[in-house]
């Protein structure tokens, strides 16, 4: 530092300047906003866009965004236009994302809430939109009570539940693989029930568990669980991690050389994860929730090309979860001619994806008893590809999502109406 | 004279305290903001009690702030449906558990105290992450909320109303704010102040030091413990990471840049810290980096924090 007091004094009042300029320009943005009038319809976004789920988030949002263009260029939601509100819950602190739903909420009268890719987060939001009564709709956190024992009337899900992934992979894993499965489980909400499931699933098939290790999120090292895997020799080690953390796994898993002597395969797999592993670590058998390459449904070049259009690259399950879910809100309140929390809700349930925003081979719709989408699910098998090669996996079976669900009393959903 | 300048900050703080749902509405803010500010500014000021007029640093501030979110969680889950009984156990909880730790750890100082206060922290933090079957674990505590407040024929309805909450909120700091002013201004008060100049001379003066700094350290985290219930009734919520280092962290960030010598900095602090946080990470996913630079400037140019600066300024 300098020891001229007035060269001194001059820096620091330039600084406090600045800095006082600096907040009053966080403050222009809102009221200019507020200050054009014609209120929008808006959509709260909150979901992962920094962390271990960074990548799974910004795919959902690409989606959500593709979305919305479309409603605005077909007239936007009862007249008026709609834009989207966009924060970051961050990957795991649910606090985070609590906090940032009730400022969507109370700040910027959102009338739908869309997220969260991470489970825990997921279900800490649910809470928040039903005590508010927001339509509040999750693109992608698997978890069962999502839809299941933590149910809401206003949450509905896209993405599948994790029993029902699991029931999906489980006799391919069988088949392919062997009965002696090793478990790598994230240790939150998702990974608990994930496991539990395939556990389920696995024991109607004579499957039975070798071993199994609960990881924190956001592991990088997993060579000391892969020692304590490979000992236990399995058939199998069954990768649940996501994200970032998939992709630290089986990249070590591989450098390890497990492939050659056991099997690694999986439940739920993602193209941002096929993508960002080395072409040998492309391996196993896994359940992919929707693909961007399939043959003889209708409507999927158009979306495929829009995605790519956007960002150079082929949409994943999560760009399509995100699609999905901000249409389905324009949907429902076309059909309930409202944004009446109640109202939307009631026409969410039993609501059918038209075949091009539903992409799939059959149409999906929400289950009324639980609000749980009811898709189609593809079971198959990671493809090494090349460096660049954008089409990973093989898509050898198809379930659809009622098969996979089974009955809603399964569910253990007891829907609570707050007027009923 | 003396007396009124005295009582100029507390009047001062009490006027912008309670017409603040005005205007940070009108600055863009809105109510649960502000009793986020409260909140959080209530467990800087609890730190500050140890880290500003005792001068020892706690970097464990969150294991109490953290275990008053649980009990209070906890106790509206489990125990009975009542908001005051959550409070109460909240900061039960959180102050036995300073009791305890404090007792173990008076003995050491500086960085030593630092890093003993951030293992016991961390201790706490691992069993709410993995005690899943009580806790939630990594998912949080769900399934509850706080509740209207029932005083006899009086109802208050906290539990929908945002602004009933944060006057609610507001009460609580305000007691707290007096309780600990009051004990500063009394002889154990002006004692702990003589342990932070000169530690060697208390001493030879026949203080006991190390019952003082336990004393302290306990009256610290049941203030923190009180903020930590009022955080979890806030959000209707709370998870492990209310318990974690980056949270203690946190505090230090809001009590240094506010201005650890005076009573009120630290919640200036907070304020600035919150304000930062919910404008910033609306904007840009690199929010924490802002805090951080923000931090720096204060550190290099405004050692003394915010209100360090206004008041030499005053006395100028």
């Amino acid at each position: 530092m300098s020891h001229d007091p007035s060269k001194k004094k001059f820096s620091r009042r330039t600084l406090v300047k600045a800095a006082a300029a600096a907040g009053a320009w966080q403050l222009v943005p809102r009221a200019v906003a507020r200050a054009a009038g014609g209120e929008p319809v808006r959509f709260g976004f909150d979901d992962t866009l920094t962390g271990t789920y960074a990548a799974l988030g910004k795919n959902t949002l690409i989606g959500c965004e593709l979305a919305v263009e479309q409603i605005n260029a077909r007239g936007g939601i009862l007249g008026r236009k709609v834009e989207m509100v966009v924060e970051d819950s961050t990957s795991g602190d649910a606090g985070t994302a609590v906090q940032k739903a009730r400022k969507l909420i109370e700040r910027d009268h959102v009338s739908f809430i869309l997220g969260n890719v991470n489970s825990a987060l997921a279900l800490a939001m649910g809470q928040v939109t039903a005590d508010r009564g927001i339509l509040h709709i999750v693109p992608g956190g698997h978890t069962d009570a999502v839809t299941g024992t933590a149910c809401h009337w206003n949450v509905f899900r896209v993405c599948n539940t994790t029993q029902m992934e699991a029931n999906a992979v489980a006799p391919q894993l069988v088949k392919n693989a062997g009965k002696r499965w090793y478990y790598i489980t994230p240790d939150y909400a998702f990974g608990h029930t994930l496991q539990a499931g395939l556990e389920k699933a696995g024991q109607k098939l004579g499957a039975v568990k070798a071993g199994a290790d609960l990881t924190p999120l956001g592991t990088t090292d997993y060579s000391s669980y892969l020692i304590k895997a490979q000992a236990a020799s399995p058939d199998v080690i069954i990768f649940l991690t996501q994200g970032a953390d998939m992709i630290n796994a089986l990249k070590q898993a591989v450098q390890f050389g497990l492939e050659k002597r056991t099997h690694l395969a999986g439940a739920q797999q993602e193209l941002e994860a096929l993508e960002g592993l080395p072409p040998e670590a492309r391996v196993g058998t896994w359940v992919f929730e929707w693909y961007w390459k399939q043959p003889g449904v209708p409507h999927l070049d158009a979306f495929v090309s829009a995605i790519r259009k956007k960002t150079g690259k082929v949409p994943t399950a999560r760009t399509w979860q995100g699609y999905a879910a901000a249409w389905s809100c324009a949907l429902a309140a076309h059909a309930a001619k409202s944004l009446d929390g109640v109202k939307l809700a009631r026409a969410m349930q039993g609501l059918k994806l038209p075949p091009e925003i539903g992409l799939m081979p059959q149409a999906p719709f929400y289950r009324a008893g639980d609000h749980q989408l009811m898709p189609t699910l593809y079971v198959g098998q990671a493809q090494a590809g090349t460096a660049g090669s954008e089409d990973l996996f093989h898509v050898s079976q198809l379930v659809q999502g009622p098969e996979a669900a089974g009955p809603v009393e399964d569910s253990g959903c007891k829907l609570t109406w707050p007027h009923a | 004279m003396s007396r009124l300048r005295r009582a100029a900050p507390a009047s001062l703080a009490a006027v912008l305290l309670v017409t603040m749902p005005w205007w940070l509405g009108a600055v863009g803010g809105y109510t649960e903001l502000a009793t986020r500010i409260v909140v959080l500014g209530l467990a800087a000021m609890a730190l500050n009690f140890l880290l500003g007029f005792t001068g020892v640093l706690s970097f464990g501030h969150a294991a109490y702030f953290g275990l008053g979110g649980y009990g209070a969680a906890m106790a509206l889950k489990y125990l009975a449906p009542s908001d005051a009984l959550a409070v109460a156990v909240g900061v039960a909880a959180g102050t036995v558990a300073a009791a305890l730790i404090g007792a173990l750890i008076v003995k050491l100082r500086g960085v030593y105290f630092a890093m003993v206060t951030i293992a016991f922290g961390q201790v706490f933090y691992f069993i709410t992450f993995r005690w899943d079957s009580v806790t939630g674990g990594d998912d949080g505590l769900t399934g509850w909320s706080r509740l209207p407040l029932r005083l006899g024929p009086l109802a208050l309805d906290v539990q929908h109303r945002d602004l009933a909450f944060y006057y609610f909120v507001l009460a609580l700091f305000g007691i707290a704010a007096a309780v600990m002013g009051a004990v500063l201004r009394s002889p154990f008060g002006r004692t702990l102040l003589a342990i932070r100049e000169n530690e060697r001379r208390a001493r030879f003066l026949g203080i006991p030091v190390e019952r003082h700094l336990w004393l302290s350290f306990v009256i610290s985290g049941g203030f923190a413990s009180l903020a930590g219930a009022l955080f979890a009734l806030l959000n209707n919520f709370i998870d492990p990471r209310a318990l974690r280092w980056d949270q203690s962290g946190n505090f230090v960030i809001m009590a240094v840049l506010g201005g650890m010598r005076s009573f009120w900095g630290p919640l200036v602090g907070a304020g600035i810290f919150v304000v930062l946080q919910d404008f910033v990470s609306s904007r840009t996913e690199n929010w924490m980096s802002f805090v951080g630079l923000f931090f720096v400037l204060v550190v290099l140019f405004f050692p003394r924090g915010v209100l360090g600066v206004l008041r030499r300024r005053a006395s100028a």
